[in-house]
């Protein structure tokens, strides 16, 4: 593959796919410095992958694995410091969107990154429509553990809705 | 009180898939691309072959003297065959651990076995180079003891290698608490529930 092909193909995959990486990018990252550094790790994962990507799963599948992989082993990594002082002068690649954010989707992404980096992928995997099997095959544990661990979040989730109607946000 | 089930908590979900979350900078992102897309993966990669082309270069070195000088100096011949032995030890090392990383699978279980596997494979190697320390702080301040060095000399080369050993510690307690970290969501990943 020439590079020429292999940033067509990257070019095309952001474009139709970069929402995929901007949910994976807020659920497990929390500060706008480090949502930025984790979107820099996953692209230059994703910009590695192409030559190996051979069809067998849909690309979505493909970003997923390799956003979420990423984003559980960055998430373990000794955290950077940013002092406060050198964020003006940063270039940051990921700006966030003028457009108001519905604030029941904040108090959603604040649920999900209070669960661990595990729960944290099924349920990303989970509000985008996967299906157990196909859920299994991402994570590579049996389609019953994953519904085990789908019923308990679930759950979680809802019982937190709770506590979001009682604050009267 | 109103709760919402899961159905609701969706439809909140795909908000977002009209409305992305952010925008990218393209023009730094593929700066970025550019710079790091030569860059090696792993800093084990880095890690490894510098220890082997350290060994090497120095081990080689120590012979090259010791021959050019015809030398008698038992120890320092050792040194250099216990330091390219070592060079060899990882290299050996290092073609096993590259042979076996084509066998793990791309879900998410397999690459947290990859990285256990690299982790584990960290702190071995780690361990090793930390007892090697002792074999080669013991050879090179019996070397310069053996060619007449005075023995403050040779106490300052302990001293050297007593404090690599430290600082080799600190470098091994790391490789171990991150692997603790991988086999803890490892275990997370595969419990029921």
């Amino acid at each position: 593959m020439t590079e020429k092909e292999q940033q067509q193909i990257f070019e095309d995959w952001l474009s139709q796919h970069k929402t995929l990486i901007f949910k994976v990018v807020r659920a497990y990252a929390f500060t706008v410095m480090e949502q930025d550094d984790l979107f820099q790790e996953i692209i230059i994962q994703v910009w590695h992958s192409v030559p190996k990507f051979r069809g067998e799963a849909s690309v979505i599948t493909w970003l997923y694995r390799i956003s979420l992989n990423t984003a559980i082993k960055w998430s373990k990594k000794e955290r950077k410091h940013y002092p406060s002082e050198t964020l003006e002068g940063v270039q940051h690649i990921l700006q966030e969107s003028r457009i108001q954010t519905d604030e029941r989707l904040t108090w959603l992404y604040e649920e999900i990154y209070k669960l661990d980096e595990i729960d944290r992928s099924i349920t990303l995997l989970l509000l985008d429509g996967f299906s157990y099997k196909e859920m299994a095959s991402i994570l590579g544990i049996t389609e019953s553990n994953v519904g085990v661990k789908i019923n308990r979040i679930k759950k979680q989730l809802i019982s937190k809705s709770k506590k979001y109607d009682h604050y009267g946000i | 009180m109103i709760i919402m089930e899961f159905e609701e908590l969706k439809k909140i979900w795909d908000v977002q898939t009209n409305q992305p979350l952010y925008a990218i900078n393209e023009k730094t992102m593929y700066n970025l691309i550019l710079s790091k897309k030569k860059q090696a993966h792993h800093i084990t990669n880095i890690s490894e072959l510098l220890i082997i082309i350290v060994y090497i270069i120095t081990g080689s070195f120590v012979l090259g003297m010791n021959l050019f000088n015809q030398s008698s100096n038992i120890s320092m011949y050792l040194l250099s065959a216990w330091m390219l032995g070592s060079a060899l030890f990882i290299l050996v090392n290092r073609i096993r651990r590259i042979k076996g990383d084509k066998q793990f699978d791309r879900s998410m279980s397999g690459d947290l076995d990859h990285a256990i596997s690299v982790a584990t494979y960290q702190v071995r190697i780690s361990q090793i180079m930390l007892w090697n320390i002792l074999p080669i702080g013991v050879l090179t301040s019996l070397g310069l003891w053996e060619g007449g060095k005075p023995i403050w000399i040779a106490l300052i080369a302990l001293l050297f290698f007593a404090l690599s050993y430290y600082a080799g510690g600190w470098e091994h307690n790391l490789y171990k608490r991150k692997k603790r970290e991988l086999e803890v969501l490892k275990k997370k990943l595969d419990s029921d529930g």
